[in-house]
């Protein structure tokens, strides 16, 4: 053997094995719900655990559809516009008419594939950059639901709509509790893990993100990737947006602050911004520790502006973090 | 392969020059027909294209700091809340006073610079994503004005509304103050070491390091630049609004159109190359295009729906001529 | 009496390791001023690991360099630039929106007060490059300039730093005849004027007409240094390659003549021009050129990247001219790219993933992860097993394998495809030599089985000892065809275009030599 087999090898058994770091986020949510604890010991009864869950339902969902954008290395920052429209546009088609529901949500998701394939399309063909093809769709998709609306809230949305953000079932073994909002969480986190985990998609996004030139010499289909990559968050968005008019009702600002958010969520789960690494669970984590940190916030007295303070700081300190350890880890 | 003739006609293109030249006028002649079809002639007037160019001046103040920032391969998204925090601290320092005019805008100046400081430090010591840093500085900004001020704060004097009100003949100075620090932000570019660094910094940061440029700091004075214009602008606009609002930053949206102005007038996004003439001329377009949307009789947010489709469209053009990098 | 005046640059006993790698073990060497002393050895021998030390990009696990006597240690590459090196590496790094004088000045710009002395720059910059024969316009944009022009504007720029030891790393690469002999001769200028050029290059024509001092190292040791009187091609190359050239490549087989696998009428595009090529199953052919030539092009054109606009081509019998490398994976071509870590390599994506890449590609979205894995009789990790790819576990990052181990898992993504025609571009470029051989031995059994193989390689002992068949492109055209073991420099001479007049049908399957 020669030297530098010889070393390779030895190096090689040295090797770290990628799947199954521990995630600060984990440790990070724990830490939270302890300290949360400390103030509303309620939040670990289950029916406080559940609240707790249905209200960090709609960040958790719509930061799992930006991770796919931001594995594959780009930023999705219309997705809390979207989700303004969903709720302002919701309420302005069914206006409280309940037979309306059903195919206005189908409508909304409609929407959101328009969106989202719009996003792929400008930034994979017209080779405009994310940040800026989706700040773009994030000023004419709030546009269109000022302008649609009148510029403030109209139309009302019936229960059979607000269910999904507002409905528990009760009596449910073991958990006592379960709002419909914890089930729409845990279906879209299965199907995303699935999708991100366990199928061809998902490992190729990796590629993508991670070096498209080669991905490309390879034959992989990186265009259509991208594309549903978008699409993937902006139905993601508009389900959050069906959560949140359950719940929070109808307002101008529904959706504001979502697209940090999330991406924050994602980085504090793991995922490298430029592409290439990220994980579905890892995404919740963060995403539930973000609303717990926010519930905190809110129990310490913290006016909600200076949420945002404190958001961006996360965000900058998750950033810092991530960077940091991919030094580490060479 | 080398020609002597060949050499020494081989002239330097000046692509940021020719390319400002043919935006602003086509700007103006697109401005001429939508006047002369909706009817409003009086608009095709001297009154008229300074009025263009007067609604330019926000922006356009603000572009300019962004030009540096992405000259240096950067980009700075903080732009509208620093705006805002400026248009407020100024008009709340004042208070009406005249004497507290300016104590209080140096304030604001100093306050941009420690804005721009830590958005370059984020950038070069923390390593984080220029896109993300100056992002969550004006989430920081936003967080701190909005718990601080929700509605119009303190008042601005009289005479500090000059800066939006006063002219020089038919010129207002807002107008000429633009035009001026356009003038010079020029000459630093093209005739200092500073700006020679800039471009290099830009083009090639490994290569500008090699050769000995201190970059880190090149990149954070560029953000300092960028501060400093977004906190001109402000000043501006409390001065036209005769007080300061939490939420004139985010109603411009000079985040995003000093980006799309930014690239229009020619600079790259990856930095190193570019000016500033470019950028006053994809101002002037703007400025163009608001009027004659106003003049057709655009609803207002129908507008901004539109301003979103123009800015992407335009960084299209540009991105696709380029072959940008697809995500 | 004095003593002997200490050694513009003395390296002695310098080792480097990088995971995984040994790239220099124990190697010493000297340049004195005046001297140009030229470096040689196979990719991977060291040269380049050693010039990045000296450049202070690296810094030596052990070993001393001494510049004028005096022991240095450098940190940053500011520190060696201060102390007089100048390293001018193969990738130019002009700023390429800038003009010349702002180029050759970048960083220690003329002025006062922080003001550009734009004539003074202008001025300096005239006087530098008249001083190096170069007739070019000083505030031209370095994009404008071709690749010669460009070089000589890095020289210009090395010079401004009162340089004493000059390194070039390959100078030639991009360079005709004229323009070689121009920078000949400025390099005989710099010596005679006291600088140290150390010319890092395996050349062998080139390196004989300019150096006084030849040194070669193999596989990260330093085998011997010679004066230039005392040694020959023939010696030099041997030292650099170290065994009997039949051990190191596969047999060679005629390909099967009946009717080709691939086959291209009159192909042409932006870069390349009438390309009439065959290949049949069963052989290897090698396609060699220098740089520029066109062969890179000539990969990419027939993989789709950068597609054929003339011409026409097609696989066992069907007509295609794949516009994207889909298309052509569709229609049975496979390809590995030159540029293993910028388009062949997803780097902190698993080696499994890596080497899954391409059946992923044309499988379906939606399909489950696990299947391509587990396709065909062996599936993917025995695929692996089987043609060596040492690894502490396939889920490791691929970034952390060797080269070798890297380039394997691109061709096994391949191998698992097996499509009739594989397009390789350099493919055992930085690899060590174990791997290098394991490659050549992995074509050949898949030639074997049926399928075709286009190798293009900057190394020419490499062409001459793995193909069946050898073409050479010059400017974009195919202006030469050999049979296996033709020689160097018949090869040579038709790639640097000295027989350009000659075309194919002079050369049907044998060489014309004198």
């Amino acid at each position: 053997m020669t030297v530098a087999a010889k070393h390779t090898k030895a190096l090689s058994a040295r090797g770290v094995a990628v799947i199954g770091r521990l995630n600060a986020s984990y440790l990070a949510f724990l830490a939270l719900l302890i300290v949360i604890a400390c103030i509303t010991p309620s939040i670990l009864e289950p029916a406080g655990f559940m609240n707790f869950l249905r209200r960090g339902a709609p960040l958790a969902v719509v930061a799992s559809g930006q991770l796919f954008v931001i594995v594959v290395g780009g930023f999705d920052l219309s997705v809390g516009s979207l989700i303004t429209l969903t709720v302002m546009g919701s309420a302005l088609l069914i206006n409280n008419d309940p037979g309306k529901t059903w195919w206005v949500i189908a409508t909304m998701y409609g929407i959101g594939l328009l969106a989202g394939l719009i996003n792929g399309l400008v930034v994979t063909y017209l080779k405009v950059p994310s940040i800026i093809a989706t700040l773009g769709a994030l000023l004419s998709i709030k546009g269109l639901a000022l302008a649609w609306s009148g510029g403030s809230p109209q139309g009302y949305l019936p229960d059979n709509f607000r269910q999904f953000g507002r409905l528990t079932l009760h009596d449910v073994p073991g958990l006592g509790v379960l709002p419909l909002a914890v089930i729409v969480l845990v279906v879209v986190v299965a199907v995303f893990t699935w999708l991100l985990h366990r199928t061809n998609f998902g490992r190729l996004a990796l590629v993508v993100g991670d070096n498209a030139a080669a991905a490309a010499l390879a034959g992989v289909p990186v265009r259509q990737i991208r594309i549903l990559a978008f699409v993937l968050s902006a139905l993601s968005a508009v389900t959050a947006g069906i959560l949140l008019g359950g719940f929070s009702g109808v307002s101008t600002d529904a959706g504001d602050g979502f697209e940090l958010q999330s991406i924050a969520a994602a980085v504090l789960g793991g995922a490298k911004l430029l592409g290439g690494r990220g994980s579905v669970p890892g995404v919740v984590s963060g995403a539930l520790s973000l609303t717990a940190l926010f519930t905190l916030l809110n129990l310490l007295g913290l006016p909600k502006p200076l949420r945002d303070a404190v958001q961006g700081l996360i965000l900058i300190a998750a950033a810092a973090y991530s960077v940091r350890r991919q030094e580490w880890s060479g | 392969m080398t020609d002597v003739a060949v050499a020494a006609v081989r002239r330097r293109s000046r692509e940021s020059m020719t390319v400002a030249p043919l935006l602003i006028v086509s700007s103006l002649l697109a401005y001429c027909a939508a006047a002369a079809a909706t009817g409003q002639a009086a608009q095709i007037s001297v009154d008229g294209f300074i009025g263009v160019l007067q609604r330019s001046v926000a922006l356009g103040i603000v572009a300019l700091g962004q030009t540096m920032a992405i000259l240096v391969g950067s980009i700075d998204l903080s732009v509208a809340m620093l705006v805002s925090v400026a248009a407020v601290m100024a008009s709340w320092w004042m208070q009406g006073d005249p004497r507290m005019m300016l104590p209080a805008s140096m304030l604001v100046l100093v306050l941009a610079t420690a804005v721009g400081i830590a958005n370059g430090l984020l950038v070069t010591k923390l390593r984080v994503n220029a896109l993300i840093a100056t992002l969550a500085m004006g989430l920081i900004l936003q967080g701190i004005l909005s718990a601080s001020f929700n509605n119009f704060a303190g008042s601005v004097p009289v005479d500090f509304q000059v800066i939006a009100y006063g002219t020089i003949g038919k010129l207002p100075f807002s107008v000429l103050f633009m035009l001026v620090l356009t003038g010079i932000l020029g000459l630093i570019l093209s005739r200092t070491r500073f700006g020679a660094h800039v471009y290099a910094t830009g083009g090639n940061l490994e290569g500008a390091r090699l050769a000995g440029i201190k970059t880190e700091r090149i990149i954070i004075a560029a953000h300092v630049l960028s501060s400093l214009g977004a906190a001109i602008t402000g000043l501006y606009l409390a001065s036209r609004l005769r007080s300061g609002a939490p939420w004139v930053g985010r109603d411009g949206v000079y985040d995003l159109e000093s980006i799309a102005v930014v690239v229009i007038g020619g600079t790259m996004l990856a930095g190193g190359r570019g000016g500033v003439w470019g950028t006053i001329a994809g101002v002037i377009l703007f400025g163009s295009l608001d009027a004659i949307f106003t003049m057709i009789g655009v609803d207002a947010f129908l507008k901004q729906v539109l301003r979103g489709v123009i800015v992407v469209a335009a960084v299209a053009a540009y991105a696709f001529r380029s072959k940008g990098q697809g995500a | 009496m004095n003593a002997n005046p200490p050694p513009r640059l003395a390296m002695q006993n310098i080792r480097k390791a990088f995971p995984g790698v040994l790239a220099l073990d124990d190697v010493s060497f000297d340049c004195a001023a005046g001297e140009v002393h030229a470096l040689c050895g196979e990719n991977g021998a060291g040269k380049s690991t050693l010039m990045k030390i000296l450049g202070g990009v690296y810094q030596p696990e052990a070993g001393e360099i001494r510049v004028d006597g005096v022991p240095i240690r450098f940190h940053h590459p500011l520190e060696a630039r201060r102390l007089g090196i100048s390293i001018i590496h193969q990738e130019l790094s002009l700023l390429p929106d800038r003009t010349v004088a702002e180029n050759i000045f970048l960083g220690m710009e003329p002025g006062r007060w922080g003001v550009l002395d734009r004539r003074a720059m202008t001025a300096g910059a005239e006087r530098r490059l008249q001083r190096l024969g170069a007739a070019i316009a000083a505030d031209s944009l370095a994009r404008e300039l071709s690749i010669a022009e460009q070089q000589i504007v890095e020289i210009a720029k090395a010079l401004i730093f009162n340089t004493r030891i000059l390194v070039m790393d390959e100078p030639t690469a991009a360079l005709d005849d004229a323009e070689t002999e121009r920078l000949f001769l400025l390099v005989r200028q710099l010596r005679d004027d006291g600088v140290a050029v150390v010319f890092v290059s395996h050349r062998m024509p080139q390196v004989f007409a300019i150096a006084d001092t030849i040194t070669v190292l193999k596989d990260a040791r330093h085998v011997a240094t010679r004066k230039r009187e005392q040694t020959s091609v023939d010696e030099v190359v041997r030292m650099m390659v170290g065994r009997e050239l039949k051990d190191y490549y596969p047999v060679h087989r005629l390909g099967e003549r009946v009717h080709p696998i691939l086959s291209i009428r009159s192909g042409g595009n932006d870069v390349i021009d009438g390309i009439d090529l065959d290949l049949h199953a069963g052989e290897i052919v090698v396609v060699v050129g220098l740089e520029g030539s066109g062969k890179g092009g000539l990969c990419r054109a027939i993989f789709g990247a950068t597609p054929f606009v003339r011409g026409t081509m097609t696989v066992n019998g069907r007509d295609c001219r794949p516009t994207s490398p889909r298309e052509a994976i569709h229609a049975g071509i496979g390809f590995v790219p030159d540029d293993r870590k910028g388009e062949g390599l997803a780097l902190h994506q698993p080696v499994i993933e890596n080497a899954l890449l391409a059946l992923r590609g044309l499988g379906r979205l939606l399909a489950p992860a696990g299947s391509a894995r587990r396709r065909g009789e062996r599936g993917m990790d025995e695929l692996l097993r089987d043609i060596d790819v040492r690894a502490a576990s396939y889920e490791q990052q691929i970034r952390l394998l060797s080269g070798g181990n890297q380039q394997k898992t691109v061709l096994a993504r391949w191998l698992a495809l097996s499509p009739p025609v594989l397009i390789c571009a350099e493919p055992t470029r930085g690899i060590d030599v174990a791997a290098k051989a394991a490659i050549y031995q992995l074509l050949r059994r898949y030639t074997d089985s049926g399928k075709a193989a286009l190798v293009v390689t900057s190394d020419l002992p490499e062409a001459i000892g793995v193909a069946d068949r050898l073409m050479v492109m010059h400017g974009g055209r195919l202006v030469g065809s050999f049979p296996a073991g033709a020689s160097e420099e018949d090869v040579m001479a038709v790639a640097t275009g000295h027989r350009r007049h000659l075309d194919l049908a002079a050369f049907p399957l044998g060489a014309v030599s004198a």
